[in-house]
């Protein structure tokens, strides 16, 4: 395998923002944002960055396109001079596998190339693209984590959503193989006290990727219902997750699901959808504002769609 | 007599197993296709197959047999590529990445869902971003934005005109604007050649 | 044909007489290159006194031309230039032996595989090629000397290690044929792993029940010595003379004083899990692996003993057998022959996480559901799921768990006993419970054997186990420990979601855990895919390349129990030929030491990796044991002083062959 991982001593990352963080949920930015300053890291903008592009619907389309884009997205993060990161799944996935399918063939990685460089750009895959779980867990480590924690919650239930493409495809991935049962994201979200619940079919996809959500809503509404469905008999109180998408899936697709399938789901869901590194804030002590957890504005038919108040009430109870 | 022949008389018989399909996996260094054995291990772990009627293992049995309706249908937009019939496979078939370049396949001959068309030629293709949040539609996603301490616009293509340039300038020289014409192209001929079916019909 | 009368004298000085025969091979090389040019190109080189071309040079007639040849005095020395010496180099040798002329003094220039095979689109390419290896072949030739193979006795024992199947048959007929035999086993018992199983397909005949008589033939069998519970350590030598050292490992029970009365087993406070029930159940540490263990009696598993002395207490052991001081003994014996017959492990399934295995209580292995459905089981024939010990209602099997799997974590071969096991299990469950619903998750069914189809077909006219054509993707356990199972109905294309009482994986086979270590003591090759690797796929499936040892039963690869004891017996009979013989011959292509240019540095001892060089303590020189040595070269290019020659391939030879493949310019086609 081909790893050449910049020494980030340092922790000096360029910040991947992709669509949906920016766009429709930007207190996931927010959180992110502030989260890794307190850790010490230093992200920085990556100026002129497009869509990643989106694995389901622009690779699905035309590969080609898919890898000159992706490219162009990295040689902006190389000419920094760092690993990129990004807080999305769905841009994670592209942006590692266009790195590792480029590094793996050479012709394609020389075509790609020639096309960059007539917008003067260049992609050397010297900075291996990561995810904000990678740099939490595998670059920073739990215990360095561990040790920014000031409050821990009581009683907690939460169900955790890994999503699919931050495991998957796993011999492309940072976490040894480990795809049917990882445990990265638990271990985090239980540095905070709360307890990471276990209910059935938890690595089940969202529904939103691979150009499902944009082709039919109704279908990944079905995919969204039957693990609410799952979460719901687990008695979770919290949905934490580590991808805007599935965020966007759980969190409005909720609000679909109790519109499309109120016939067979019985009390329409409304459990909070938190994005990881909100959690973790408010257990380092970090005032909810910062984490995009409080409501600043009247906008109507934004997010977050489903109410986060209880989590909020929660939080006030339990963390001091 | 004749709705009795076209209810039930299909003659749905295809000649053999080199497809034109097939080929373009194999020059696209996809032969791995060939290796499948059918045993069904991809649809037994497809979460949309057993909610939808997407057969992971019937997309790729469709392709090497040459059955081009596995093009047209929808089945293949519905993978949500969770990626684990690619992880599962145990003749190591990078099965989602088969089914994308079915997609590939699919939209070369003009084989595009209305709205994915829509969202690659006036959204990805014009603006950068697959969900942007310029112009005056999105005003209130740059006001929340700015409800939580960020600027408006992101740093991305948004605030850098030139950005977006770049990127149509590379989709251009890669073909992706030319496929996307001609996507759109025989989509119109076809649904031309349905009206003028529909209007015959109406006028027998 | 019969050998000459008069054998044609060479030496150093004879002048080299040198014969080409160009092969057409058919179309093989005629077919790419012109032989008939090739043939006058022979004859121009020097010290070739005459040159032929023949379709087939390995036919009577072919070889008919060689003889003819030699008996009338034009040539003493023979290049047939055509296929690869592998094919047939010992052909023609024997044509040489029997027309007076040294075997050695042949040599075979390969321009089929070398030169016309691998360059079927570029004659002239080919044809430049096979001048080359003829130039090569015919320098050789000039330099070659006669020697003469050696002879070596054949001791009448062999050794086979393994007690299971495959090694008791070999063992009992070469036994009966007169020679000794020591059994080497290293568990307590021999038996192997059909002693774990139930019933056999397609007869259903109980397992136990066909193999005891064949362990107590064993026991009872003067010629073998029966050695249970012991290790091959060390094995030196060669063919017909292998040094073997076995290590008898303490069983700290005097089986001499050891009735087998079984006394000490209660009052022992340590359990451990049964090796022999696969987990399922308990044993202590003092015990016999299964009631019918051949030798009957018991050993003490040292590792869990916690040496509390209850079962050496006189009124708990009798004829006091117990013996805690007890040590390894080490045992030499020479053998002319090997068998290996080490047989199998079972593929662990733990790392397939999406079965669930090792998770979820209810999911089992086949093998385990083979002790389940045992008489002598842990539960004496009537399987019960782990979770609620209650017989399961509804079972689904999985075939292919670990085989025909090409990523890591299992094997790409197929096992090739599992669907009929699978069918056998489903079926004997059925009988017990005939209202149960069985299934079995395939992908094919392979059902090859004699009276195989038949059973299959029974499997599911007479006994409604239901066959479903689709490898499941993933299984979860519900509230209540049953397991849920996703598939696709491939034959109708639908998903399946099935909840099932039990599940089991129908697990593979695979090369034994230390196969590498055996691999390495023996000197024997292994395959791709783990087992021992035969000499030849089709022709010589019990031999392997190392001359003397033999393989047989699933050491060798995946194989039901018909197919194992028929190559045991053929690995018998092929360990009896080279024994009845009584004598073998050995290739001449040893190391000799030229004794005046020997400076005595030893570097050729310490780099020689089969121990074939001595020193000579009174001449203070290297002394190279024929017999041993394999002809490497290792030796021959490490010695500093150039005092070491091999046979056949002398630097003389070698740099003669060099020399004329650089040195003249190749000739055009038809010149």
């Amino acid at each position: 395998m081909v790893n050449k991982v910049s020494e980030q001593k340092d922790w000096r990352y360029a910040f991947f923002l992709g669509c949906v963080i920016p766009n429709r949920y930007p207190m996931i930015e927010r959180s992110i944002r502030d989260v890794f300053e307190e850790l010490g890291a230093e992200l920085l903008d990556m100026p002129g960055a497009s869509c990643c592009p989106a694995p389901g619907v622009f690779r699905g389309f035309h590969i080609p396109t898919w890898f000159v884009i992706a490219a162009r997205n990295i040689a902006i993060a190389e000419d920094l001079g760092v690993s990129l990161i990004t807080g999305c799944n769905g841009c994670y996935g592209t942006l590692r596998d266009a790195w590792w399918d480029l590094e793996h063939n050479s012709e394609e990685k020389k075509h790609v190339n020639k096309l960059l460089a007539k917008v003067g750009k260049k992609y050397t895959g010297n900075f291996e693209p990561k995810h904000v779980m990678q740099a939490l867990y595998l670059d920073m480590g739990k215990e360095y984590v561990r040790g920014f924690i000031k409050h821990k919650f009581k009683d907690l239930k939460v169900a955790v959503h890994y999503g699919c493409h931050i495991v998957k495809p796993s011999d492309k991935r940072p976490w040894d193989g480990e795809y049917e049962n990882p445990t990265f994201l638990d271990e985090i979200v239980e540095l905070t006290g709360a307890t990471s619940i276990d209910y059935k079919e938890k690595f089940m996809c969202c529904g939103a990727g691979g150009a499902v959500r944009t082709a039919v809503k109704e279908v990944a509404a079905d995919f969204t219902r039957e693990k609410l469905v799952n979460m719901r008999e687990a008695g979770a109180d919290i949905i934490i997750n580590c991808c805007p998408f599935c965020h966007l899936q759980l969190d409005l697709g909720q609000v679909e699901v109790n519109n499309f399938y109120k016939d067979i789901i019985g009390e329409p869901f409304h459990i909070p959808v938190i994005y990881i590194t909100q959690l973790l804030g408010v257990a380092m002590g970090m005032d909810p504002s910062r984490l995009g957890l409080v409501k600043n504005h009247n906008l109507k038919g934004v997010s977050p769609f489903i109410p986060i108040q209880p989590f909020l009430d929660i939080v006030k109870e339990q963390l001091i | 007599m004749s709705e009795n022949i076209e209810k039930y008389i299909k003659r749905k018989v295809y000649n053999g197993t080199s497809s034109k399909i097939a080929q373009k996996f194999v020059d696209a260094g996809l032969e791995k296709l060939r290796s499948c054995i059918n045993c069904g291990t991809c649809t037994a772990s497809c979460p949309s197959g057993r909610r939808t009627a997407f057969r992971t293992r019937s997309a790729l049995r469709r392709a090497l047999a040459g059955d081009e309706s596995v093009l047209s249908d929808i089945d293949i937009w519905l993978c949500s590529t969770c990626y684990y019939c690619y992880e599962r496979c145990p003749r190591d078939i990078p099965v989602t990445d088969m089914i994308i370049k079915l997609r590939n396949i699919a939209v070369e001959e003009g084989y595009i869902l209305d709205n994915h068309f829509t969202l690659a030629k006036d959204i990805f293709y014009k603006t950068g971003h697959g969900v942007p949040a310029n112009g005056e539609n999105n005003k209130k996603w740059r006001d929340l934005r700015e409800s939580y301490g960020l600027p408006a616009l992101p740093p991305t293509v948004h605030s850098y005109p030139e950005a977006v340039k770049e990127c149509q300038f590379l989709m251009d020289e890669v073909g992706f604007k030319a496929l996307l014409d001609n996507a759109k192209k025989l989509k119109d001929e076809r649904m031309l050649a349905e009206e003028k079916k529909e209007n015959e019909k109406d006028g027998k | 044909m019969t050998e000459s009368e008069k054998k044609i004298k060479v030496t150093r000085k004879t002048r080299p007489k040198i014969g080409v025969y160009v092969c057409h091979c058919g179309i093989n090389i005629a077919g790419v290159v012109d032989v008939y040019a090739l043939k006058d190109y022979a004859l121009t080189l020097p010290d070739v006194v005459l040159a032929r071309e023949y379709k087939f040079m390995c036919s009577d007639n072919g070889q008919n031309l060689i003889k003819e040849d030699i008996e009338a005095g034009l040539i003493n020395r023979v290049v047939v230039a055509a296929c690869s010496p592998r094919m047939h180099e010992p052909t023609f040798r024997l044509v040489c032996k029997e027309a007076g002329l040294n075997q050695f003094l042949f040599e075979q220039a390969n321009i089929r595989e070398h030169a016309t095979w691998v360059n079927m689109n570029d004659t002239e390419g080919a044809y430049q090629i096979a001048q080359d290896h003829i130039r090569m072949a015919v320098a050789k030739a000039r330099t070659l000397l006669p020697l003469e193979v050696q002879k070596v006795s054949v001791e009448p024992s062999c050794l086979i290690i393994g007690g299971g199947i495959a090694g008791m048959n070999s063992a009992i007929d070469l036994a009966k044929e007169g020679y000794k035999v020591y059994l080497v086993e290293r568990t307590p018992t021999i038996g192997g792993h059909m002693a774990q199983l139930d019933k056999t397909f397609p007869t259903m005949d109980c397992s136990a029940c066909i193999i005891t008589p064949r362990m107590v033939d064993v026991a009872r069998e003067k010629n073998i010595e029966l050695l249970t519970y012991s290790e091959v350590v060390d094995v030196a030598g060669y063919v017909g003379n292998f040094e073997v050292t076995i290590m008898k490992k303490p069983h700290y029970v005097d089986q001499e004083a050891c009735t087998g009365c079984g006394a000490c087993v209660e009052p022992c406070p340590v359990s451990v899990g049964n090796e022999f029930e696969l987990g399922l159940a308990p044993r202590k540490a003092i015990y016999i692996p299964f009631p019918q263990a051949v030798p009957g009696e018991y050993t003490i598993d040292m590792e869990s003993c916690i040496q509390c002395g209850i079962c050496a207490r006189p009124d708990v052991c009798e004829p006091d057998a117990i013996r805690y001081d007890d040590k390894p003994e080490y045992l030499k014996v020479k053998v002319g022959t090997i068998i290996i017959a080490t047989g199998w492990d079972p593929y662990d399934p733990t790392p397939l996480k999406q079965y669930g295995y090792g998770r979820y209580p209810n999911v089992i292995t086949a093998f385990q559901m083979e002790r389940l459905l045992s008489s002598y089981g842990p539960v004496l024939g009537k399987p019960v799921r782990p979770s609620d010990l209650k017989a399961p209602h509804s079972i689904a099997f999985l075939q292919c768990v670990g085989s025909r799997y090409f990523r890591e974590g299992g094997n790409k071969y197929c096992s090739r006993v599992c669907c009929m096991y699978a069918t056998k299990q489903a079926r004997q469950y059925k009988e017990k419970h005939p209202e149960s619903e069985v299934y079995i998750f395939y992908i094919d069914i392979r059902a090859f054997g004699r009276g195989y189809e038949e059973f299959y077909e029974s499997a599911s006219e007479n006994y409604g186990i239901n066959y479903i054509r689709g490898r499941i993707g993933e299984v979860w356990e519900d509230k209540d420990h049953n397991i849920v199972i996703r598939a696709e109905d491939t034959l109708i294309q639908t998903p399946i979601e099935l909840t099932v009482d039990l599940f089991i994986l129908s697990i593979g086979l695979e090369a034994v855990a230390d196969a590498d270590k055996i691999s390495s003591l023996l000197s024997v090759q292994r395959s791709e895919d783990g087992f021992f690797m035969e000499a030849h796929p089709k022709l010589r499936p019990v031999d392997t390349l190392t001359d003397g040892i033999f393989i047989a039963g699933v050491a060798q690869g995946p194989k039901d129990i018909p197919d194992t004891v028929a190559q045991a017996k053929g690995a018998a009979s092929s360990a009896a030929a080279l024994m009845a013989q009584g004598e073998v011959e050995i290739e001449p292509y040893y190391a000799v030491v030229l004794d005046h240019l020997c400076s005595g540095c030893r570097t050729c001892q310490s780099l020689c990796p089969f121990g074939a060089i001595d020193f000579d303590e009174f001449k203070k020189i290297a002394v190279v044991n024929s017999a041993l040595c394999k002809g490497c070269g290792t030796c021959v290019s490490a010695c500093p002083s150039g005092a070491m020659v091999q046979n056949h391939f002398t630097n003389i030879q070698l740099d003669s062959i060099i020399n004329i493949a650089v040195k003249q310019p190749t000739v055009k086609n038809g010149q």
